[in-house]
């Protein structure tokens, strides 16, 4: 069973980018314990008023928590819009992911890797641990 | 195919972090999982100056299972160290960073020459019951924290019982075996509870010998102080209720420590002889037939089990049906524990399982006659038994659900009257 990795990395070698820095998502896909580059996806638009930084604005403009609404909370446009770019996707690298946007990323049971490693590092270790769980072998650092 | 365990007496090894919390000013730093401590800790009479919700906790998640943890323990202790004010740190290492291989011990060498001790405790909950834990608490203490002391202190005695926490009525107990100790003139000297924190610890090694008041909690910790620290152990498996065994007790305490054959026999007549003038007041309740059980059970970890039979039949005359121990006892201490149980008073042998079970125990106390009304002491899971069975049914042994204990205990003289209080409360409150 193959599966997708999204990474945020400027230079294709190391994960240095902070989620909301990426433009440009690197997909990798995998199968058993071998990965390759398959894509580039850009991410979905860049709000004007983006703050630098990991998190955007909280511009959830549907006012829904008004409320208190929390479970229909369908998170700040900017973080949602870019998750659906990387949605078929089983975990996410990035240097750095904000509070709301790793809350939103649970909700799509995509689980997020804020770690700060050369990517062929981190890969070989993601790969071999997904292994491991997905054959019910025994897993260990 | 897997086992069911029904209603378990005891917490998984990382439960010792109570066994830390006992010691005053000392600091668990867990490293586990997320809600560890609050799912461990006692539902009442755990706060104090750090309560479990509050440990320092590394609540490692995916991220760290993959890429190991040990970055986020190093942080997690080195903040510790600067925001919490302890006088020890004590490291203790839950399930998952054990089975992923976190070398949490090398992280922990890393603080060595902090200016307050960092200490290491490996307590995942494979390996064992909380019981299991405290041994390993000790254990570490012994290793990374005591040195050989040349040194001692004449009639300095380290006294070594219970499980703080894991039996509700630890802080008592161990203040009135000091008590006991005290009354002999020798200076007793613990570790946990009020103001006896790292300065009693650092008083272990100059002590004249260890006295372990248990069946087999803390054998393994006299042995290698033994052999490390070079003190003589003295192990009584009784836990002495009552006047029968708290005068053997004293005898043999006080023997061990060459104490004067007058001085312990005085000691002893003036506590058996207030001890009996109150027994000889409720003769008459005592005699009643109508009011008390004829055969009862214990269903409590070996400690209160083989106490408690040895207190009802000794010194009260009841018959012992099947007793429970059920803090799963390592198989090497059950041969022993099980000789013990036949050592009473008029011929009469007791006969112990050691049954971890709830629904096996709950079956065979069903299946037993006990020529009356059964007297069932045990954890809150045994009460709708009794109930049931029209017993006299008192919460000894955890879980305890319907008493609050501050600092009451069940040894030596005084807790024998409290017991015999207790159950006869018990019993009269059924009789009306």
């Amino acid at each position: 069973m193959s599966y997708k990795i999204a990474i945020g990395s400027s230079d294709g070698v190391n994960i240095d980018l902070k989620f909301g820095e990426v433009s440009e998502f690197l997909i990798y896909e995998v199968e058993g314990i071998n990965y390759k580059l398959i894509e580039k996806r850009k991410r979905a638009f860049k709000e004007n008023n983006a703050v630098s930084g990991d998190t955007f604005e909280s511009s959830c403009d549907s006012g829904c928590c008004k409320n208190g609404n929390r479970k229909k909370c369908q998170g700040p446009k900017d973080i949602t819009s870019t998750i659906e770019v990387i949605k078929d996707c089983r975990c996410i690298l990035c240097k750095k992911v904000g509070f709301q946007a790793q809350k939103q990323f649970e909700k799509k049971l995509i689980t997020v890797f804020d770690i700060e490693y050369p990517i062929n590092q981190a890969l070989k270790r993601i790969v071999f641990y997904y292994n491991s769980i997905d054959n019910n072998r025994s897993w260990h650092l | 195919m897997a086992k069911l365990l029904d209603k378990q007496r005891y917490k998984c090894a990382l439960g010792a972090m109570q066994s830390v919390q006992a010691i005053e000013r000392a600091l668990p730093i867990l490293h586990s999982g997320p809600g560890c401590a609050q799912k461990l800790s006692e539902q009442i009479g755990s706060s104090g100056y750090f309560s479990p919700n509050i440990f320092p906790c590394t609540s490692i998640n995916e991220k760290d299972v993959v890429f190991g943890g040990v970055k986020k323990l190093n942080s997690t202790i080195e903040k510790s160290l600067k925001v919490i004010d302890a006088d020890m740190y004590v490291v203790l290492t839950g399930c998952i960073p054990e089975i992923v291989g976190d070398d949490s011990g090398e992280v922990v060498s890393r603080f060595n020459e902090e200016e307050k001790p960092v200490l290491y405790v490996p307590t995942a909950g494979f390996k064992g019951n909380n019981y299991k834990g405290h041994e390993q608490v000790v254990d570490s203490i012994i290793d990374q924290f005591l040195e050989k002391s040349e040194e001692k202190e004449a009639g300095l005695v380290n006294i070594w019982a219970d499980v703080p926490y894991q039996d509700l009525f630890w802080l008592g107990n161990l203040r009135e075996l000091e008590n006991l100790v005290r009354e002999l003139g020798l200076k007793p000297n613990t570790i946990f509870g009020y103001k006896r924190g790292i300065e009693n610890i650092k008083k272990i090694p100059k002590a004249q010998f260890n006295l372990l008041v248990s069946p087999w909690v803390g054998l393994s910790n006299v042995k290698k102080m033994e052999r490390k620290l070079g003190i003589p152990y003295l192990h009584l498996k009784t836990l002495p209720i009552g006047a029968t065994e708290t005068s053997k007790f004293l005898r043999e305490v006080g023997e061990f420590a060459g104490v004067s054959k007058e001085k312990i026999e005085s000691v002893i007549k003036e506590n058996e002889d207030y001890y009996y003038y109150l027994i000889e007041r409720y003769a008459d309740l005592f005699l009643e037939n109508r009011v008390i059980n004829k055969q009862f059970s214990v269903i409590a970890d070996a400690q209160y089990s083989l106490g408690i039979t040895k207190f009802l039949v000794n010194d009260i005359g009841l018959i012992p049906a099947k007793q429970f121990v059920v803090d799963d006892t390592p198989k090497k201490y059950r041969k022993e524990i099980e000789e013990e149980f036949k050592n009473l008073n008029y011929g009469i042998k007791a006969e112990a399982s050691f049954e971890t079970d709830g629904y096996l125990i709950h079956e065979e106390i069903k299946k037993h006659d006990y020529h009356g009304y059964p007297l069932i002491l045990g954890g809150y899971y045994e009460k709708e038994l009794t109930e049931d069975l029209k017993g006299n049914f008192l919460n000894i042994s955890w879980p305890v659900q319907d008493k609050v204990v501050f600092d009451s205990s069940y040894v030596g003289y005084r807790g024998g009257i409290k017991l015999l209080e207790d159950i006869y409360t018990v019993a009269v409150q059924r009789f009306n």
